[in-house]
């Protein structure tokens, strides 16, 4: 049984993998941070947030001694699963660390209304 | 005074949750039936809305006529019951003040409470924002019983302080802010102290709003009084004194009740604020919310320490308060707005960072600091509530303030000082489902407005040259969020006005995507010095530039010495005829821009809400650009080798991580960051040659 966490991320819970939703591909387990089962890559500021003002401090991007974008993608699919703004060389972070024993526990309790 | 020392009571703001139910309140409970209870809540609160409404139609200050208002109705010992608001940190906040006062006022003999009293009070360390908010209440008395309080909390333009607008970016310590006043009597046997308000109008730039301001709180308190004698001399003081307490009650265990709901686990979100008040410089706000069972912890460690010396510092009870936000209009949007619903909530501050501060440092950019929280907060719930309640999920609305504040002598000779509305013209983020809304308004104060154009140059010294949607101004996804509003002013009908900016994000995104969403654009100032506009439309010509990106694109006819500047500016004058150009933002996208329909492209591209580029290069449509006719056979091949292309830029994680964590922003960045990249861990000291 595979259990939506986010727009682009399920958990199986028979094989507590992390999966992509969209190609359903294996990315790591769910204990660990669903981004280290993703392929990273620094975009340039500039694709995302064109500058509008040439050479200039400010412009319609960020700076790059504050400001990084990464995008992390599913291996299999290429879906963009999620992206982060980052100060250079800040740690990557850990946005979603389930408790997947509680979990479990939530989808193997029948449930009030009957179904199965 | 008796119970503490002069100064500030460090216990009373920790009371943020219910008072414990009283005798009295208790022997009530048995009386109140279901049905009773259900007319009660819908009574009361349309005593509050009506209460809110007619607020802003008496205030004066900008926030106050668009609705930056939270009226309220609270329990004899200081809790929030009933509220009508889009601005939950007030509604949440506003019963520090009253907290204070049961403590210390109502029984003092030098004070005392009593029909006809009113309480003023605009101190941050007990209204937990800023200086500029400010509130009103007062106590409501059944046959000499103390029954309640109901009282507005609003944010007035103008508080005094270094610098106009209620915001003092240069201030280095809170004496440098302005007006303080922890809650005084301001009022007695229905009549304001007219030396008391002397002595407030003296204190800030701007005295008309100020007192009208202070008497449109009254006035509709003394409104909401009446009201509340009504249903009492209907219903019994017992039967009301208990219902007020229950539902308080009821929104606590409804609150415990939604939350249990949503799967367990730690959802982590730091956040990076790029200004210190007048120049750039990194901090870290650091936000982790442990959800266990029907409970949830925000946990702040690992935030940079306090700024020393600049205004960039907040508060625990603005976190607690801007918190609220999210809960009472997203997570919890179905139930009461009322402190009930921190029975569900813990939190832990480490001691002495930049969101706890202590002694006499400044909070005047507070604001900034608290909305740069909440988004954190936003994004953390998202990530929460997507398993459970998917609708509730939403990437952040924009939060970088961005806007004019200044000073100085209206047309007719009056003085001002405030910010311009247009801080409730920002886009909210994308969804699951859908696109932001363009110009939504502010996600801490969803039921404002940002007044119409020629009711702000009624009686403030501009011209609006344009204010209309900005092409370039939300952040792309799958669900893009909404437009913000870009809007051109030129100092009109007076020698000049000293005017600056507010906000942050001029280095670092304020505004987040969510799940693979991108940030909404930077915002920063543009001026231009002598600008040959006033001249051109003098001889007849259009104002032009017409919309904000015309103002960065080539053929902008506009001439005079022009200046770019970090959106947090501080005032300096601008003589008549002078322009300034702002960008309120709009929201963070959500998703894959991959994944946005070819036609929705089109359709913003018709509306002029996006630019071609952005069709082109980030949602890679094949089109034609006049007829705007999608191919989409080659655009979905063409999407899939964009696709592939991605995957063969990127790296294992591992791999990337080694390269990645060599990278540091230069020191100059890191002057008040704390040790980097964990302020939480203290740098290893350094090593003395030989």
């Amino acid at each position: 049984m595979k259990v939506r966490i986010t727009e682009y991320l399920d958990i199986d819970l028979a094989t507590e993998q992390w999966c992509c939703n969209r190609c359903g591909r294996a990315l790591v387990g769910a204990r660990e941070n669903y981004k280290h089962g993703c392929l990273v890559r620094e975009r340039p500021l500039e694709e995302v947030h064109p500058p509008v003002v040439d050479g200039g401090e400010f412009s319609f991007c960020f700076d790059p001694d504050y400001c990084r974008l990464l995008e992390f993608c599913c291996p299999g699919c290429g879906v963009l699963i999620e992206n982060e703004y980052l100060p250079p060389g800040h740690p990557i972070t850990h946005d979603i660390e389930l408790d997947i024993d509680a979990l479990q526990r939530r989808y193997a309790a029948p449930r009030r209304d009957g179904a199965a | 005074m008796s119970g503490f020392s002069y100064g500030r009571d460090h216990e009373v703001v920790q009371r943020m949750r219910p008072e414990p139910m009283t005798a009295d309140e208790e022997r009530a409970q048995a009386a109140i039936g279901d049905l009773e209870f259900g007319i009660f809540r819908h009574k009361m609160h349309m005593i509050a809305l009506e209460g809110k409404e007619t607020t802003m139609k008496l205030g004066a200050s900008t926030a106050m006529r668009w609705g930056d208002v939270a009226f309220g109705i609270f329990t004899a010992p200081g809790d929030l019951a009933v509220c009508a608001t889009g601005i939950y940190h007030h509604a949440v906040l506003g019963q520090i003040p009253l907290k204070y006062v049961v403590r210390h006022w109502v029984n003092e003999p030098s004070v005392g409470a009593r029909e006809g009293d009113a309480f003023f009070y605009n101190d941050p360390f007990y209204g937990g924002v800023h200086n500029a908010d400010m509130g009103l209440a007062i106590p409501v008395f059944h046959d000499g019983r103390l029954v309640c309080f109901v009282g507005a909390a609003v944010h007035t333009g103008e508080c005094g302080g270094a610098e106009p607008g209620g915001t003092s970016p240069h201030a280095r310590t809170q004496y440098e802010e302005g007006l303080r006043v922890p809650p005084i009597k301001i009022g007695e046997d229905f009549q304001l102290k007219e030396d008391l308000l002397n002595m407030l109008a003296t204190m800030t730039r701007d005295p008309r709003t100020m007192i009208l301001d202070i008497k449109a709180r009254l006035a509709a308190a003394r409104i909401a009084e009446r009201r509340i004698k009504d249903l009492i001399a209907a219903q019994g003081v017992e039967f009301f004194i208990g219902a007020l307490r229950r539902v308080l009650t009821v929104t606590g265990a409804a609150a415990r009740r939604r939350i249990a709901q949503l799967n367990d686990g730690i959802y982590r979100q730091p956040r990076f604020m790029d200004t210190v008040g007048t120049g750039p410089g990194l901090t870290r706000i650091h936000l982790a919310v442990i959800k266990q069972g029907d409970r949830i912890t925000l946990d702040l460690s690992g935030t940079s320490p306090m700024v020393a010396g600049k205004p960039v510092n907040s508060f625990f009870q603005g976190i607690i308060g801007l918190a609220m936000v999210y809960f009472c209009g997203w997570l919890f949007h179905d139930l009461p707005a009322n402190n009930g619903l921190l029975e569900a909530v813990d939190w832990r501050f480490p001691d002495d960072c930049m969101v706890n501060a202590h002694g006499e440092v400044s909070t005047s950019m507070a604001p900034v600091v608290q909305v740069c929280f909440t988004q954190g907060m936003f994004l953390c719930g998202s990530r929460m509530t997507y398993g459970g309640i998917p609708s509730h999920a939403v990437a952040a609305w924009f939060s970088g303030f961005a806007i004019p504040v200044y000073g100085g002598f209206n047309q007719f000779g009056d003085p001002i000082a405030d910010i311009s509305p247009e801080i409730n013209a920002t886009g909210s983020g994308a969804r699951p489902d859908m696109d932001g809304v363009d110009v939504a308004g502010a996600f801490f104060a969803t039921l404002s407005d940002c007044s119409d154009v020629e009711s702000t140059e009624a009686d403030r010294p501009f011209l609006y040259t344009f204010r209309n949607f900005g092409q370039r101004s939300y952040g792309h996804g799958r669900f893009r969020g909404g437009a913000g509003a870009g809007f051109g002013l030129m100092v009109h009908g007076v020698p000049g006005l000293a005017l600056g900016g507010m906000g942050a994000g001029s280095r670092f995104p304020m505004t987040l995507g969510l799940f693979g969403g991108y940030a909404g654009p930077p915002t920063f100032l543009r001026y231009v010095e002598g600008s040959n506009l006033r001249a051109a439309m003098a001889a007849g010509g259009t104002p032009r530039p017409r919309r904000l990106d015309e103002v960065y694109e080539p053929g902008n006819p506009e001439q005079g010495r022009v200046g770019l500047h970090d959106i947090a500016m501080g005032v300096r004058p601008f003589p008549a005829g002078d322009t300034l150009y702002f960008g309120v933002g709009g929201g963070g996208g959500y998703g894959d821009a991959l994944e946005r329909e070819p036609q929705a492209v089109m359709r913003d591209l018709r509306d002029g809400r996006m630019t071609h580029q952005a069709a082109r290069e980030i949602y890679q449509v094949v089109y034609d650009p006049d007829s705007l006719r999608v191919d989409e056979a080659a655009t979905a091949r063409w999407r899939q080798a964009v696709r592939a292309e991605r995957l063969r830029q990127s790296r294992p994680f591992r791999e990337f991580q080694r390269d990645w964590q060599r990278l540091r922003p230069p020191e100059p960045a890191l002057v008040h960051y704390g040790s980097y990249p964990d302020p939480a861990v203290p740098a290893l000291p350094a090593v003395a040659n030989g």
